[in-house]
């Protein structure tokens, strides 16, 4: 039997950050004291995030009425298997861009990152996003989403420059949309059950027409679909992360989206088990890997080709989900968790590489690999990892959703192996043209190109005005300055690394390996996880101990 | 096993920090890692040839079927030889290849031997997914291999070219393996020993796999990756061409033959094309002027002449394969080798500039002729052996009729023969083209190389002398592969002289016209330019590859429009689209109750003329308004149905929310610029209508499938009995479902951050000037009489009226908001509504008095108090755990306070103040931000306008 003391720690991973969050407004004078308490307020979260999932693995999910409410009036908060594993997770990955934040933050002099602002408004985020994973409660579902959505208004806005407000407006005005459906959704799932809290849902949703149900099903899914990036909803996504500071972009790509994919896992297990959708789920899977990947190898800056690959991605996990077998969804699951490490340590490194060469853009990058050997090595293993090259992480997560996807044997999902096939092709595809152009080429051959570009783009600026994207934009001026005057300019930007955002970004992409070393266990963990979220009753039987006989 | 994978990684690891203390002199003790792998292989030996080699088994990822099996079978113990000990050789002979100073001897190093243990581990798995691990670790460390030298961007290119050919098989291949595996096992014993039913899904699965061979073993369509990979450094090339990388392919067909080979479609693969790329290989190479480059087309050739012969299937060809297998790997490690000595002494690799260097590199000539000789199949060295075994094989499957009619089987024989007449030839070419004495050519000048440099291939030249001797006795430690095989009579050993056969008769025709093909390379090499390439490879891939980049653009072009509107547009669709049209298709009719009482038609009229008037409206101001209408008919629609505290709520709300918005359109054009009648905003229009129509349908089909009573139902009872109070509302908010107050209020803290963010930017503390620092700014007249802030306004905005009602209200709003926050529990109200309250009290005085005024009103900063909020919500949410309950428990308190007597306290208010306190700071940041911020900002633009025109006139 677990300790009678666990439940109360499940709301800690939000409450801590708040706590922090107030000290460190209380404290506004002191960076010091501040990113002090960041620090220990996160780590408290990662250390109770692992008793979390210890417990919820030994002893079945951890359930807490908040209030001591009796079943069901007031919130439950719920850890099990997945939210314990998706907050672990989570809350490594966020510890970890703190201290890339904070290395950032000290080597800069020009508040790129102004600590009095980043710092609550980060833990704020991190509330958020540990809110959501522990919600047992629709209502409260969408109260995680608005933490961590207004304090991403102010991340993605930080600094307050012309193109970070233009893209934070994409990313603002979507997220506001979404949120609002949310609300339809929740208000028509309150109308046709009379209840938000989902254990309660997951009974009640089977008693009502199914025609209603799945209104409302499609409702949530849209929902949480943008929240995902999943296509055709998922152009917002690389049209606004690019241009944050990067560790407000490397926590947004890792994490944000995952909160989406969670969501859906949870909603078509525990609340539309019957309702797998599987046809619809497993085109929108597809469409969103192929037009993803084919987005990121059009691409010529660094963070786009990682924001496309980011919505690519999000089609595997899709597809595991879409197969609604329990080998399908702990490949869904292996796969957030890989992913959510691997795209953050990308734009961690592609944050390094924009403060070491002061451009992310491959036309103008060159001699990385020359220059910072260090960076090289972290960026070629991030970017195999994430091309699902063995045996990393990355590998085994896709190897996961193949089997499960060769099992269920149907002809969508044969077609779904080999576009998850030709995805992982054109991502290496993608990541090796990055590598050859910024890290192999040499630095005078990168300064000649960017000549012949600008001089290119000075005389057909409307022939590809697509591609005149923000970032391109950024760029625009500097090679407009390189054109007309000294074309050294190219590396008068360049900054030295920071021990403590090399040391960060390192460990973010030894995480991958972690993985790949831990595979064994991790899948049975979330073999197990899977299983819980097919069968509904740990669940179920946790949250409402009385009420599910009736 | 696994520990001799584990020692390769190790010293790849540390590699760069051998490298870094003894520079080229790592090299010798980097072979020792292969070389003991060698060793190991040499010593288990008797006991693989006895068929009980060892065998290792170690848990990975179970769930996956991901095990690290190894296991020595004959077939793996020759290749594993073959990888350890040429690779041993090869890192030995860096020694002498690189130089001291090389700056990236760090990388290649350790890239080379992560590399040699990646082939290691290829050939010793018998799990197929780790197979394919390894498998796809030789292509990426030869990827790195290959770009060992990225500056031109002839190697980069090259380097990618390997990459995606071999990785697009090896993703061909990945597919059947898991067909395979999820559908029978991982296990390649298990797979060999109990083959599979042979249904579509297994045919295609192995066919992939094919696929996966031939790519990487640069079969015809993939070959033109291997001569672009010769940009690698020489030791490298040896090695990729004659041990590792290219051979996997050879080993996977040589591995799954047995008991695969008469599926249909295997022979086409291996057989067909493996013959034709003989002959494509062989044709290219003897055109060749560069020598690598020669000897490059000339593995494409060996490559499609042994993945042929290892195809077949039968006892016969089994022996041969590994014979060939043997051969090639020994001589061509020599040329390319000799090719690197050569290069490194002289400087060049062109035929036509090379002359002399066999007689001023007697002992290097000495060897690599030897190899050549081995290559052109001439006795008795070890190539002649294999390839008089591999000629009998085929002859014996033609003759057997196990390639089809017989036709088919003499084609092959034909096309065999014709390999080995180019074969023949090219290595005439190569060995004159090496170290003859050219007439008409001047000596190349030749530096003398270290001894040691020539001795890994003196050794290995010797090897193929001695191997070709010893025939008897390698086929001996062959057999038991051939004996593994099921079909085809057990073959002849190995041997030098079998007497007048057919396969002899052959040989000697093909070294003939060989011979006498490469007399006549002149009139060849004319002819050939006359021939066009049949099957030019690499400009498919280009074309491939210009295809996939113009499509991207193109896809990306469409859907990534860079255009908010289009965006929203697309997620409404889908919104309308699926849960929309399903809610109207499916949903069913609902009778509807349109109103309770007439007002809420009114009511509901009015809201609906503000919202259609909006789109028409073109003044900012007016448009905030009208939506604002909408909001205070919705607190009408809570007061009609008996819902004050919404209502209030609602209206402060509203209220805050258009004098947010007032402030903030000072700094906006007072009209909107689009176009009125657009057709764009037809079709908004028409989506708008759309998804109106969706969320109706939506809430009218829900709200009918109602069977259960809501929760709710309790609430009025549970609030008074366990939560104390009189007020649901109130009760709802800061103890039931306190837990979304909690996070609501967390994103007021977000919100109000954000404001100051976009305002001040760099600081979240603003400096504040009170109005008795102030100065009154001439034209006004001494201190102000209502407020201490009027004298800091401009006079022609003050009023004094304004001034006098704000003295009047403000104390009196401050108390309202007290109040509304300490009835709250039991009365309308709370600590929500209670901020605001006092939040437009502040609003108030910033409007009458300006900005110093508000900063006299409240001299304090607004972070602090959303901060000390902040920790009043989070610290009365923890306290109860102090007193052993749980998170956000409420309880009653009795105090005895002596000036008011007993006072009864629900816990709960405390968290209502710590609400109370957010709200009041998030409105004083708004006010700061949005009045003091942008006036600030007004002023000094004016500032600036002012000196400008300033300096103007003086000019």
């Amino acid at each position: 039997m677990t300790a009678s003391w666990i439940p109360n720690l499940v709301p800690f991973p939000v409450l801590l950050p708040l706590l922090g969050a107030a000290l460190t407004l209380a404290f506004r004078r002191s960076p010091h004291l501040q990113r002090a308490i960041s620090i220990s307020a996160l780590t408290g979260v990662v250390a109770v995030a692992a008793l979390l999932v210890v417990e919820a693995d030994s002893h079945g999910p951890q359930v807490l009425w908040v209030g001591a409410w009796r079943e069901p009036l007031g919130i439950a908060l719920v850890a099990d298997r997945l939210s314990s594993l998706m907050l672990l997770v989570s809350s490594i990955v966020t510890l970890l861009v703190l201290i890339f934040a904070i290395g950032q933050g000290q080597a800069n002099d020009d508040d790129e990152t102004p600590v009095s602002i980043f710092h609550p408004t980060y833990l704020v985020l991190t509330a958020g996003v540990a809110n959501a994973f522990l919600a047992g409660d629709l209502f409260n579902l969408f109260v995680g989403f608005e933490i961590l959505l207004f304090a991403s208004y102010v991340l993605i806005t930080l600094g307050g420059t012309v193109l970070r407000i233009r893209s934070g407006t994409t990313y603002v005005v979507v997220s506001l949309l979404s949120s609002s459906l949310f609300l339809v959704a929740i208000a028509g799932v309150y109308a046709a059950t009379g209840t938000v809290n989902l254990a309660q849902l997951s009974i009640r949703l089977a008693g009502i027409n199914p025609a209603v149900a799945l209104v409302l099903q499609l409702t949530l899914l849209t929902v949480f679909c943008i929240k995902a990036a999943v296509f055709p909803m998922s152009a917002w996504l690389p049209d606004s992360y690019p241009t944050a500071p990067a560790p407000v972009t490397a926590v947004f790509a890792g994490l944000l989206t995952k909160i989406g994919v969670y969501a859906i896992i949870r909603m078509q297990t525990l609340l539309f088990p019957q309702s797998p959708l599987q046809t619809l789920l497993l085109s929108a899977a597809l469409l969103t890997m192929i037009i993803g990947i084919l987005g990121a190898v059009s691409q010529t800056g660094l963070k786009r080709i990682l924001s496309f690959t980011l919505v690519s991605h999000i089609g595997y996990m899709l597809f595991g989900i879409a197969l609604a077998t329990t080998h399908g969804m702990a490949g869904a699951i292996f796969y957030v968790v890989h992913h959510i490490t691997v795209q953050t340590a990308l734009f961690l490194i592609s944050g390094l590489v924009e403060r070491f060469a002061g451009t992310t853009s491959l036309d103008r990058l060159g001699g990385l690999a020359a220059a910072a050997p260090v960076l090289s090595i972290l960026f070629f293993v991030a970017a195999m990892n994430l091309s699902g090259i063995p045996p990393m992480s990355g590998f085994l997560a896709k190897i996961g959703l193949l089997q499960a996807g060769v099992e269920v044997g149907t002809p969508l999902a044969w077609v779904l192996v080999v576009a998850a096939i030709v995805t992982s092709l054109l991502t290496l595809y993608a990541l090796a043209k990055v590598w050859s152009q910024a890290f192999w080429r040499s630095q005078g051959e990168a300064r000649a190109a960017a000549i012949a570009t600008a001089r290119v783009d000075d005389e057909d600026d409307d022939a590809y005005d697509f591609e005149l994207t923000l970032e391109a934009e950024m760029e625009a001026a500097q090679q407009a300055a390189l054109v007309g005057g000294t074309p050294v300019a190219v590396a008068t930007r360049q900054r030295p690394l920071s021990r403590m955002m090399k040391g960060a970004t390192a460990a973010m992409t030894a995480t991958g390996l972690v993985i790949m070393l831990a595979a064994g266990p991790l899948f049975a963990f979330t073999q197990r996880a899977a299983n819980d979220l097919m069968a509904r009753d740990p669940y179920v039987t946790s949250v409402l101990p009385q009420a599910v006989r009736h | 096993m696994a520990y001799l994978l584990l020692l390769h990684l190790i010293a790849a690891v540390a590699a760069p920090g051998l490298v870094k203390v003894l520079r080229t002199k790592a090299f010798p003790v980097l072979a020792l890692v292969p070389g003991i792998a060698f060793g190991w292989l040499l010593f288990v030996g008797a006991d693989v040839r006895a068929g009980h080699g060892p065998a290792e088994h170690t848990m990975w990822v179970p769930g996956l079927g991901l095990d690290l099996d190894f296991r020595v079978t004959t077939l793996s113990w020759v290749l594993g030889l073959l990888v350890s000990g040429v690779g041993a050789l090869v890192l030995l002979y860096c020694t002498w290849y690189f130089d001291d100073d090389d700056p990236s001897l760090w990388r290649f190093t350790s890239v080379f031997t992560a590399f040699a243990g990646a082939m290691l581990g290829l050939v010793l798995t018998d799990n197929l997914l780790i197979l394919y691990v390894f498998w796809e670790l030789t292509t990426v460390f030869s990827y790195l291999l290959i770009g060992h030298n990225p500056a031109s961007s002839t190697n980069r290119r090259a380097a990618m070219q390997s990459l995606i050919v071999t990785t697009v098989g090896g993703l061909a291949m990945l597919i059947g393996v898991i067909a395979l595996g999820v559908r029978h096992s991982y296990s390649i014993s298990v797979l060999l020993a109990d083959p599979p039913p042979l249904d579509s899904i297994t045919i295609a699965g192995i066919l992939l796999l094919l696929i996966g061979a031939l790519s990487k073993s640069a079969l015809v369509p993939f070959h033109f990756w291997l001569p672009g990979a010769m940009a690698a450094p020489t030791p490298v090339s040896a090695y990729l061409h004659a041990a590792a990388m290219v051979k996997a392919g050879v080993y996977l067909v040589a591995l799954f033959a047995p008991a695969y080979a008469s599926m249909p479609g295997w022979q086409v693969m291996t057989l067909g094309l493996g013959l034709f790329t003989m002959l494509v290989g062989g044709w290219h190479a003897i055109r060749q002027h560069d020598i690598k480059l020669l000897l490059a087309y000339g593995t494409v050739s060996q490559l499609g002449f042994m993945i042929a012969i290892a195809g077949l299937g039968t006892k016969t060809a089994a022996l041969a394969a590994l014979a060939l297998i043997i051969s090639h790997g020994l001589f061509k490690s020599t040329l390319f080798l000799t090719v690197g000595v050569i290069d490194k002494s002289t400087g060049t690799r062109d035929v036509r500039e090379l002359s002399g260097v066999g007689r001023a590199l007697l002992p290097l000539a000495i060897p690599a002729t030897l190899a050549g000789l081995s290559m052109a199949g001439i006795v008795p060295l070890a190539g002649f052996v294999a390839k008089e075994s591999a000629m009998d094989a085929l002859a014996k499957a033609a003759e057997g009729g196990g390639l089809g009619p017989a036709a088919y089987g003499w084609v092959a024989v034909v096309a065999l023969v014709a390999g080995s007449v180019l074969t023949v030839a090219y290595t005439a070419r190569f060995l004159w083209g090496a170290f003859a004495t050219k007439p008409g050519v001047a000596r190349t000048a030749v530096t003398m190389p270290h001894p040691g440099f020539i001795a890994v291939p003196v050794l290995l030249g010797v090897g193929c002398l001695l191997v070709g001797v010893l025939a008897p006795l390698e086929s001996e430690w062959l057999m038991p592969y051939a004996a593994s095989v099921p079909t085809g009579e057990t073959p002849a050993s190995l041997a030098l002289w079998h007497g007048l056969t057919l396969p002899l008769l052959l040989s000697t025709l093909a070294i003939a016209v060989g011979v006498g093909l490469f007399a006549i390379r002149d009139l060849v090499g004319r002819a050939q330019s006359f021939v066009p390439p049949l099957i030019d490879g690499e400009r498919g891939y280009v074309r491939a590859l210009r295809g996939l980049e113009r499509g991207a653009v193109g896809t990306t072009a469409l859907t990534q429009r860079g255009s908010l509107p289009i965006y929203l547009a697309a997620i409404l669709l889908v919104f309308i689209a699926l849960p929309g049209v399903t809610a109207l298709a499916r949903g069913g009719v609902q009778t509807v109750r349109l109103w309770d009482t007439p007002a809420q038609a009114v009511v509901g009229v009015i809201m609906l003329a503000a919202a259609v008037l909006v789109l028409f409206t073109r003044r900012r101001l007016t448009s905030v308004m009208l939506v604002g209408a909408t909001g205070y008919g919705l607190s009408m629609l809570f007061i009609l149905h008996g819902a004050p505290d919404l209502a209030i709520t609602q209206m402060l709300v509203e209220t805050v929310a258009l004098v947010v918005m007032v402030l903030t359109l000072r700094r906006l054009p007072t009209k909107f610029t689009r176009h009125p009648h657009s057709p764009a905003r037809t079709w908004r229009i028409g989506l708008g209508v759309a998804t109106g129509v969706s969320v109706a349908a939506i809430a009218l089909v829900s709200a009918g499938a109602r069977r259960r009573l809501p929760v709710s139902a309790d609430f009025p009872a549970e609030a008074y009995s366990f939560g104390h109070g009189q007020n649901v509302v109130n009760v709802t908010l800061v103890d039931i479902r306190a837990w979304d107050t909690l996070g609501e209020v967390s994103v007021l803290v977000a919100a109000a951050t954000g404001i100051a963010s976009l305002i001040f930017v760099r600081t979240r503390s603003t400096r504040l000037a009170p109005a008795r620092a102030q100065q009154p700014p001439s034209g006004t007249s001494g201190r102000g009489r209502w407020l201490l802030g009027g004298h800091t306004v401009r006079k022609e905005k003050r009023s004094v009226i304004f001034e006098v009602v704000t003295r009047l209200i403000f104390h009196i709003m401050i108390a309202v908001s007290l109040y509304l926050l300490f009835s709250g529990h039991n009365e309308p109200g709370g600590g929500f509504a209670g901020g605001l309250v006092a939040g437009l009290a502040l609003v108030v005085r910033y409007l009458a008095g300006g900005r110093h005024e508000l900063d006299e009103a409240a001299p304090f900063d607004a972070g602090l108090v959303v901060g000390l909020g902040l920790l009043v919500v989070t610290l009365s949410a923890l306290a109860p755990l102090a007193f052993g309950g749980t998170i956000l428990e409420s309880t009653v308190l009795d105090l005895a306070l002596p000036p008011w007597g007993e006072v009864h306290i629900v816990t709960s208010v405390f968290f209502d103040v710590g609400v109370y306190l957010i709200v009041v700071g998030m409105m004083l940041d708004a006010v700061r931000s949005l009045g003091t911020g942008i006036d600030r900002q007004t002023e000094q633009e004016q500032g600036d306008e002012q000196t400008r025109q300033h300096e103007g006139t003086t000019r």
